[in-house]
């Protein structure tokens, strides 16, 4: 599956992949902010951020098309809009909306492929948001793969039967069998969810992940925080400067 | 529909994270409340169930597929504060994993879809799920939760100033009305067979309730839902008015300040008044849904 690629991206190691999740998610905070405000000389603002996201890039030693590439999801929802803006007289706007999308999913892909997910969500938990809220995402992306996959065999299954065949049954039934399908899928998942939390409740879980190691801020994650939020601020001073 | 960072004017999506905070963390008190954090697993098993019900296609006419959006489904089995949790968490999991939807995007979609989406999904079915109207609460359910989200964060974007013809806001509406009245099919099939397979999933509202407060308070949600729009596309219209009737032209010479100095403050000015009106109108919106929300909780949770 291709979201493995992220997971084994943010177990890598360098300079970038070591730093507190914290200093790298108010590092992407700021590069977002500086890119969504911006306004005046986009192109020559984009590029530069650009630059300095290819250098992140390279520094964190992930693929380079790679990581370009899958920034590059965003686009065919974009394109549609900018298409949309363009041709209703407004291609400045459109050529804004696909450069900001496109450099904001590159900064976010950045950061979370430098970042394994417990770790960005337990800087986040630190961070002030609703650890409800980071527990529950934390279980949705550990079973995302399980229940996904479960999905997959249904679907596969079902069209071994001949259920994707052009047969004599009409649609109002394939429709039936699909609804079927999905509600044998919220039973399963329901019940494996019970049993989860029953395996869990003997294990001692009492409401809160217990974690090996807490997170530490150190110096350099402070440096790599105020260089690396300065460097976008910097940049669009300077392109506004020259502008 | 997840926006994508950069499409959201400054204004805009400022303002939807501010208030997407303290609507979450409502939310999550609520979930709290019937869901220990012990039971988490639950809630997190199930958005993963949401995220695999997207590979199971549903035959839509020619050739065609859809598949379940779900959070519709997820309100009439989990409840309507669990269910904008686990929402949010699919939101947040999707813009950090799968490049869907922004972070700066992250309040305007959790509104969007996990919020207003969710309370207007149950809405319905709270109204007369209990009744003989219950197939046509659920399958309205599934309606509403789409066509909200999707006229919301459709909105969003005509406030931040994206331009839509008319013609390409029509089609677009016209496909929402398609997409919502297809997860409302969805929703009801689904639990229809969920029913059959393994009864007590699905929450039991209260029965009797009047059917013309109903279909006033919905009338109001969808009516909220629209307006929005329509608020929004207002300024371009008018503008388009002024430049057909030769009002803009004359005022523009009438201005005859230096041609970068005059876009840059035309811009800024346009751009704040609309972001204004249209905040007004979605802060109205949002007080009103958490009242919605609060009453909807409260009442159940007796």
């Amino acid at each position: 599956m291709h979201h493995v690629v992220l997971e084994r991206w943010s177990r890598g190691n360098s300079l970038i992949h070591r730093r507190d999740p914290r200093a790298k998610i108010v590092t992407l905070l700021v590069f977002l902010v500086v890119l969504a405000t911006a306004q005046h000389n986009l192109v020559t603002l984009s590029l530069a951020l650009f630059a300095l996201l290819l250098a992140a890039v390279i520094a964190a030693r992930l693929p380079l098309a790679g990581a370009l590439g899958r920034a590059g999801i965003v686009l065919p929802f974009t394109a549609v809009f900018a298409a949309i803006c363009w041709l209703a007289g407004d291609p400045v706007r459109g050529i804004a909306l696909l450069l900001k999308s496109y450099l904001s999913a590159l900064a976010v892909l950045v950061a979370v492929s430098t970042t394994p997910l417990p770790v960005l969500i337990r800087g986040l938990e630190t961070m002030g948001v609703p650890r409800f809220l980071l527990m529950v995402a934390q279980f949705l992306y550990r079973y995302l793969f399980v229940i996904s996959e479960e999905a997959q065999h249904m679907s596969k299954a079902a069209a071994s039967r001949g259920a994707t065949a052009r047969s004599l049954v009409g649609g109002r039934s394939r429709f039936r069998a699909a609804a079927g399908a999905l509600a044998v899928l919220f039973a399963r998942s329901y019940g494996r969810a019970e049993d989860v939390h029953r395996a869990m409740l003997a294990r001692g879980f009492a409401g809160h992940f217990r974690t090996l190691g807490a997170l530490d801020f150190r110096r350099s994650d402070a440096c790599f925080a105020a260089l690396a939020s300065l460097a976008p601020v910097l940049l669009r001073v300077a392109v506004e400067r020259a502008g | 529909m997840h926006i994508p960072d950069g499409f959201l004017a400054t204004p805009v999506w400022a303002t939807l994270d501010a208030a997407a905070v303290p609507a979450i963390g409502f939310m999550v008190r609520r979930a709290q409340r019937e869901f220990d954090e012990a039971r988490i697993p639950l809630l997190g098993v199930m958005g993963a169930f949401v995220f695999a019900a997207q590979m199971i296609n549903f035959p839509v006419g020619i050739g065609t597929t859809g598949h379940l959006v779900g959070g519709a489904l997820l309100a009439f089995t989990l409840g309507p504060a669990a269910a904008s949790v686990v929402m949010a968490a699919i939101i947040t999991i999707q813009a950090l994993v799968f490049q869907d939807g922004g972070i700066l995007a992250l309040g305007p979609n959790v509104i969007n879809m996990a919020i207003l989406g969710v309370l207007a999904g149950y809405l319905p079915f709270y109204l007369w799920g209990g009744g003989r109207w219950r197939k046509l609460s659920i399958f309205a359910g599934g309606t509403l939760s789409v066509l909200v989200s999707a006229v919301l964060a459709l909105a969003e974007l005509m406030i931040s100033g994206v331009k839509m013809p008319a013609s390409v806001l029509g089609v677009s509406l016209a496909l929402f009305l398609v997409s919502g009245l297809l997860e409302g099919a969805i929703t009801l099939a689904v639990i229809q067979a969920l029913e059959s397979i393994q009864p007590g999933f699905i929450r039991r509202p209260a029965v009797g309730r009047s059917f013309a407060l109903g279909a006033v308070s919905m009338g109001a949600v969808l009516l909220a839902a629209v307006g929005v729009l329509f608020a929004s596309a207002a300024p371009d219209g008018i503008q388009k008015l002024g430049r057909q009737t030769g009002i803009a032209s004359r005022a523009r010479t009438l201005i005859s300040t230096p041609l970068s100095g005059y876009e840059v403050t035309f811009f800024h000015s346009s751009w704040l008044s609309k972001a204004g009106a249209g905040m007004a109108g979605l802060a109205l919106i949002y007080v009103a849904c958490l009242f919605i929300g609060r009453a909807v909780t409260r009442h159940r949770s007796v």
